[in-house]
């Protein structure tokens, strides 16, 4: 069996504002093994981005404040990385891309100077060696046109630039790639060309992938295994078939029959009631409690604890709680602080 | 069957943009933004338009209100022709036609109230005494699926989906007959999302409203229509009854486009036509056909000369020499 190369132990990522806590991460286990591609959906302000910048040191802190539980990239506790390591860390062993890859790079550089830079922190190599190591690299993501080291950001489209994005993350074949809703500023059809480029690479280098994404299309044609969020909480993790096939958390089932077929028509969509909770007031008990149809009077009033199912499927549900063996993995319990 | 009837009938519909250059900002160019599209829309229908970014679909919605001025074209509304009224009669016209927009927290007016958004098409147009339009609003709010206090409050204080539902109370409050709706549900989350899909077709069963559906969105757009049609590079490339241009594609693009939407189910077995390149720029859109360059099954005269766009039986119009063969 393949090993774990991130895990995330009952994460908490909080953010203190004026108007209040933010619970942006709360309690969250997460595990990616090498050459797995593994999926993160939920909606919008559900803690995704803020999980995957959490990985990468990113979260600016304060406001951020970690307030429990651990981030272990191949058995190393990110959480306590002083500033010196990240550098070591990013770019070497896990890499980022983001859904709009103008903001990630300098306009009034060209790309051969910024990859010749980025490549330069993580190589002791020369600089014709790194603009040559550059070109390769663009080579890989299908960008081969004479002179692209001496364009600007703004002369490339929006897919070509996502292109370049993923030649400068993979430029020192970390082992795990984060994308952030890599594909969503793009259309499908190019979107599709970047999917595909993103396989290609999981297959060649065994780059292990954690797909940030809201579509669940995407995660559907590219993940192994799909981990749902909502309100900053995993609710459901299982793997991509029986995700799709068996859902087991309300929230998920209601997410799976609300979005609209491509190859069939229903005649009419499903929704969930009502909106996101504001995240500055969470509901006590469940977090789905105010829009689910199934509500116990348990739900109200304690948190259900992620339930182990069969074959390492876990659901956030009291319904599954007859059915199953509360999971060892409870994150309802308030551990300590790591710190 | 009856026959449908027509209400919007777009005939040969251009919108160039100038492209300035040079210190004395001539005209070095254009944008070929819409480029000589035509279609019609049938009363109580729901006319979808698909393509991807910058293909002209908000331009084509635009032009057809006149909110930009058609470069040429005609585009008859009822028994007028759209193009040639004079700023009053479009003032009057524009009762009748209302749009939905993307983007609902930019397209609403954040110093004023739910309400008063809702209240000033009514104004605009003279309809009611002040009671009358507090009332009608009230309506209106309840018939979005809002509750009447809402009126009081601020774009800021709304979701995503009660903003678009404000935007379309908006619309609704002067009864129009045909809605431009430009990507009404792109913004929002797939939960809230089903939930203004919903509503868009209650309303349009409830006042026998007429859609012009713009998204980019395939699946949503095949829930929503009852007839599609897909542009590329300003042009309309292909129309059809709904299910016949999912399930039976003719145009080269609308194949590659339908085969690309990655879809929620891992067991799907769908062979993938993966296109290579970029769109070209609308300013210097290739010779002949347009989808050339990126075309699987191009031909030499594809390069030449430009195919027209054809009914090729059952009001199923393709734009593409494979047709001819
Ligand atoms: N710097 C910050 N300060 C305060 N709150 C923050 C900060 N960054 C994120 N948040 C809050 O944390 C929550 C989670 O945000 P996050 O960006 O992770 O959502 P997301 O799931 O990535 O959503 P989207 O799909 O819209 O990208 C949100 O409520 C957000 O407003
Ligand atoms: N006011 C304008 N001036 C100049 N060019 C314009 C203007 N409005 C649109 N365009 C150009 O016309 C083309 C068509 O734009 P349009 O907004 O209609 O596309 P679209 O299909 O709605 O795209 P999207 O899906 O991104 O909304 C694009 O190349 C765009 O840059
Ligand atoms: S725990 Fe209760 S409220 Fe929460 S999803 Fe399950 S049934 Fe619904
Ligand atoms: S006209 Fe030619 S290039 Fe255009 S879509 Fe048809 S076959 Fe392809
Ligand atoms: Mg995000
Ligand atoms: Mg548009």
């Amino acid at each position: 069996m393949a090993e774990t190369l991130l895990e995330l132990s009952r994460f908490k990522m909080h953010f203190h504002t004026d108007k209040g806590v933010v619970k942006a991460v709360d309690g969250v286990d997460i595990t990616v093994d090498e050459g797995e591609i593994v999926g993160l959906v939920g909606e919008s302000g559900c803690g995704k981005s803020v999980t995957s910048l959490s990985v990468m040191g990113l979260v600016p802190q304060p406001p951020g404040k970690v307030e429990g539980g651990s981030i272990k990239l191949s058995g190393r506790d990110l959480t306590r990385l002083k500033r010196k390591e990240w550098q070591r860390v990013r770019g070497n062993e896990v890499a980022m891309i983001f859904q709009e890859p103008m903001t990630s790079l300098n306009p009034v550089f060209t790309l051969g100077n910024q990859m010749v830079e980025a490549i330069r922190q993580h190589k002791e190599i020369n600089k014709k060696e790194a603009r040559q190591l550059a070109r390769e690299t663009l080579q890989e993501v299908g960008i081969s046109r004479d002179g692209i080291l001496d364009e600007y950001p703004h002369q490339l489209s929006g897919g070509m630039r996502q292109r370049v994005m993923i030649a400068m993350a993979m430029v020192c074949r970390p082992k795990l790639l984060i994308a952030d809703e890599p594909t969503t500023a793009l259309d499908v059809t190019i979107q599709a060309q970047i999917l595909d480029l993103m396989r290609r690479l999981n297959r060649e280098t065994n780059t292990a992938i954690l797909m940030i994404t809201h579509d669940l299309g995407v995660v559907a044609e590219m993940c192994d295994r799909i981990i749902v969020m909502y309100a900053g909480q995993v609710v459901e993790e299982t793997d991509a078939r029986r995700l799709f096939r068996n859902p087991q958390h309300p929230y998920t089932i209601g997410l799976l029959k609300s979005i609209p077929q491509l190859d069939r028509r229903l005649e009419r969509l499903y929704s969930i009631p009502g909106n996101v909770p504001n995240p500055r007031q969470m509901p006590s008990g469940c977090r789905f409690v105010p829009r689910c149809e199934h509500a116990l009077d348990i739900c109200r009033e304690k948190e259900p604890p992620l339930f182990s199912l069969e074959d390492g499927h876990t659901s956030r549900c009291w319904l599954n709680a007859e059915e199953k063996e509360e999971a060892d993995r409870d994150t309802t319990g308030n551990t300590a602080p790591s710190s | 069957m009856t026959q449908p009837e027509t209400l919007l009938q777009v005939r040969n519909l251009k919108k160039y943009f100038p492209i300035r250059g040079g210190i004395f900002g001539k005209k070095v160019g254009d944008i070929k933004a819409v480029d000589n599209v035509s279609f019609t829309v049938n009363k109580g229908e729901t006319l979808g338009i698909v393509g991807e970014s910058g293909c002209g679909k908000s331009t084509t919605g635009r032009s057809i209100l006149r909110l930009e001025e058609p470069t040429a074209g005609e585009v008859e509304f009822e028994d007028s022709l759209l193009n040639e009224l004079n700023g009053e009669e479009m003032r009057r016209m524009r009762r009748k036609l209302q749009m939905v927009f993307q983007d609902p927290f930019a397209s609403l007016n954040p110093r004023k109230t739910a309400g008063a958004i809702i209240e000033e098409p009514l104004t605009v147009h003279g309809i009611g005494e002040a009671r009358e339009r507090k009332e009608k609003v009230k309506e209106l709010l309840q018939v979005v699926g809002l509750d009447a206090y809402h009126a009081e409050r601020y774009p800021h204080q709304f979701s995503g989906g009660q903003r678009q539902r404000i935007g379309i109370a908006r619309a609704l409050a002067v009864r129009p007959k045909l809605v431009v709706a430009d990507e009404p549900v792109s913004a929002l989350d797939v939960s809230v999302q089903s939930q203004v899909l919903n509503l868009l077709e209650d309303l349009q069963e409830k006042f026998g409203l007429t859609y012009l559906f713009i998204a980019h969105d395939l699946s949503v757009v095949r829930h929503i229509s009852d007839r599609v049609g897909v542009m590329y590079l300003g042009r309309m490339v292909e129309l059809a009854e709904r299910d016949t241009l999912y399930d039976n594609p003719l145009h080269p693009y609308t194949q590659a486009l339908l085969s690309a939407v990655p879809v929620p189910n891992p067991d799907a077995e769908r062979e993938r036509i993966i296109l290579t390149g970029d769109v070209p720029s609308p300013s210097d859109p290739p010779a002949g056909c347009a989808f050339h360059t990126r075309c699987p099954y191009v031909m030499d005269i594809c390069r030449e000369k430009r195919p027209e766009f054809q009914d090729q039986g059952d009001g199923h119009f393709v734009a593409c020499h494979l047709m001819d063969e």
